[in-house]
């Protein structure tokens, strides 16, 4: 395996050169790179790999980390089951 | 719709000591943490803590937590474990799974946010396989499971918990082969860097893992040294026989909640990354809302435990808990602590960058 | 081998009959300690593969061993995709190695 096939969403298993290629397409924010290529949209929802992909575009773009947020954050920030939808709600 | 004066979402060192604050000035408080257990990482913590006694210093951390949950439960603070906190909605609505099946709806004057960290990956060719994991997660297995998660371990980073870590490996049993380093300089503290040193484990700086290897598992890893523009420099790869790598290459603060919430944020590489903007008394942009610990910048449990003690002190003294002269006066014993734990050479960089924080501004100020 | 009996610091292991249950990993029964997690109990025995990747098949285990990873699913007992790092076992136990995202089995629910 070379350095550039490396996984680095490891649930999509999007690699290295797959996100490099969506920056070279202009996909320059963690949201833009997840929605082309997948990566942060695994089971595990880009816990991981958020910050590493907001580095390897800071790296690649020069644009300032500080300005790369790792991507939206939705309720439920938990992994919860669907099945605790259903039934009656203490609201 | 239950109605809590203080809700605090995370049981660790920051979250209890905010409850105890608050509760024992007379807030009526929940604790609510997703682990069947309280005590957040304090419980894999089995060394002794630095500082001085105030800090609770010389005690290990599983101790320090007992202590907590101890105060705790003589406070009466009702504590809600196995839940989780998925939102936070109107500024003081709170959603949270309780016991992972029954979904609920708070409402809260104050909140305080003591989510903690979540470690930091570095990728490189073959991280994804089996015994690659975080030094946090191997940490969790031989302090509180008492597992090995291998016998032939390669540490990744030498800050304090590479460090810390590579050490509790060594006293549970397992071979460390090797500590690599990026940077030309270890960085953790030197006492516990000469403990590993003393036991005979190597120490690479300037160097990176390269690649890890193996049929179906972790057999074998590839270090390289590399040059000051992290390259690696030709010729200077050597293979060491391991089962096991372990990644500790720092925190990031886990900020979801502030973010739902409608913080504003501010970026403090040293720290963490981004953190949001609070003021020194743990306030965040949003007037009811606090943080404490490493979700509002990475430090220790040592700062956690006061930075919980400030939010709690502010929150119960926002809700009329106590007169200015009393807050005044415990604000600045906490504050002095603070101070005290943010001296030497790796606490003033987090003191000045804790002071940028301040300066920076928000909404409060 | 795995199993840390002797500690400097937290004292000696001395697990009593009692304090063991019997979950079945794969179809082959395996003595685990009451109340830990599945992936603790898991790498106890040795056992390192919790599932493959959809994508390439490739072999995973424990990462981050708190949760927010979710490299360590497993089936467990008929329900695909459970964190084992954050699931305590419990008597009578199925686990199985998840193959890509898992299939729901009969024994659920």
């Amino acid at each position: 395996m070379t350095d550039r096939e490396i996984f680095i969403c490891r649930c999509e298993e999007v690699t290295l050169s797959e996100i490099e290629q969506a920056i070279d397409e202009g996909f320059v924010t963690v949201n833009d790179v997840k929605r082309r290529t997948r990566a942060g949209m695994g089971l595990c929802q880009g816990r991981t790999c958020g910050k590493r992909i907001a580095q390897i575009i800071s790296k690649k773009t020069g644009i300032p980390l500080e300005t790369l947020l790792s991507g939206t954050t939705r309720s439920p920030v938990r992994t919860e089951k669907m099945e605790i939808f259903k039934g009656e709600q203490d609201v | 719709m239950g109605k809590y004066e203080v809700v605090i979402v995370g049981a660790g060192p920051a979250g209890l000591s905010a409850a105890i604050e608050a509760a024992s000035s007379g807030c009526k408080v929940l604790i609510i943490d997703e682990n069947s257990k309280p005590g957040g990482q304090l419980f894999k913590q089995i060394h002794k803590f630095f500082g001085s006694k105030e800090h609770r210093a010389g005690i290990r951390g599983i101790n320090i937590g007992k202590q907590l949950l101890e105060e705790a439960e003589r406070l009466q603070i009702e504590v809600w474990l196995d839940s989780e906190v998925c939102g936070i909605f109107d500024q003081h609505k709170i959603w949270v799974v309780k016991n992972k099946k029954k979904t609920i709806l708070l409402e809260a004057d104050r909140i305080i946010l003591a989510t903690g960290a979540t470690e930091n990956a570095v990728s490189f060719p073959g991280w994804h396989l089996p015994g690659v994991m975080g030094a946090g997660a191997a940490q969790t297995m031989i302090n509180i499971h008492r597992v090995l998660p291998g016998t032939k371990v390669l540490m990744i980073g030498s800050g304090n918990v590479g460090i810390i870590v590579s050490y509790q490996l060594l006293q549970a049993g397992a071979d460390v082969v090797a500590v690599v380093e990026g940077s030309p300089r270890l960085g953790g503290y030197g006492v516990h860097t000469a403990k590993i040193r003393r036991a005979g484990v190597p120490f690479y700086v300037s160097h990176t893992v390269a690649a890890a290897e193996g049929n179906g598992k972790v057999e074998r890893a590839k270090i390289v040294q590399i040059d000051s523009s992290w390259k690696p420099v030709p010729g200077t790869e050597k293979e060491l026989e391991v089962d096991t790598i372990c990644i500790a290459a720092g925190l990031s603060p886990l900020t979801e909640l502030a973010y739902l919430a409608g913080c504003e944020f501010t970026y403090t590489p040293v720290l963490g990354g981004h953190v949001p903007w609070h003021n020194s008394r743990m306030q965040t942009s949003l007037e009811h809302l606090y943080i404490a610990g490493d979700i509002s910048g990475v430090e220790e449990a040592s700062t956690a435990m006061e930075e919980g003690r400030m939010a709690g002190l502010q929150a119960a003294a926002s809700l009329g808990y106590m007169n200015d002269g009393e807050k005044q006066e415990k604000e600045q014993e906490i504050q002095a602590r603070l101070d005290d734990l943010r001296s030497g050479f790796f606490g003033e960089k987090r003191m000045n960058a804790k002071n940028i924080i301040f300066a920076a501004g928000g909404k409060q100020k | 081998m795995y199993r840390i009996k002797h500690h400097p610091i937290l004292g000696d292991l001395d697990d009593k009959k009692e304090d063991l249950v019997t979950i079945y990993v794969d179809g082959t029964p395996l003595p685990v300690r009451k109340g830990e997690m599945i992936a603790a109990a898991l790498m106890a025995h040795g056992i390192r593969v919790f599932r493959k990747t959809i994508k390439h098949k490739n072999p995973r285990g424990i990462f981050c061993g708190i949760g927010r990873c979710t490299d360590c699913v497993m089936t467990v007992n008929g329900i695909p995709n459970v964190r084992t790092c954050v699931t305590p076992v419990e008597d009578g136990m199925r686990v199985e190695t998840q193959e890509g995202s898992g299939k729901w089995g009969d024994s659920h629910g």
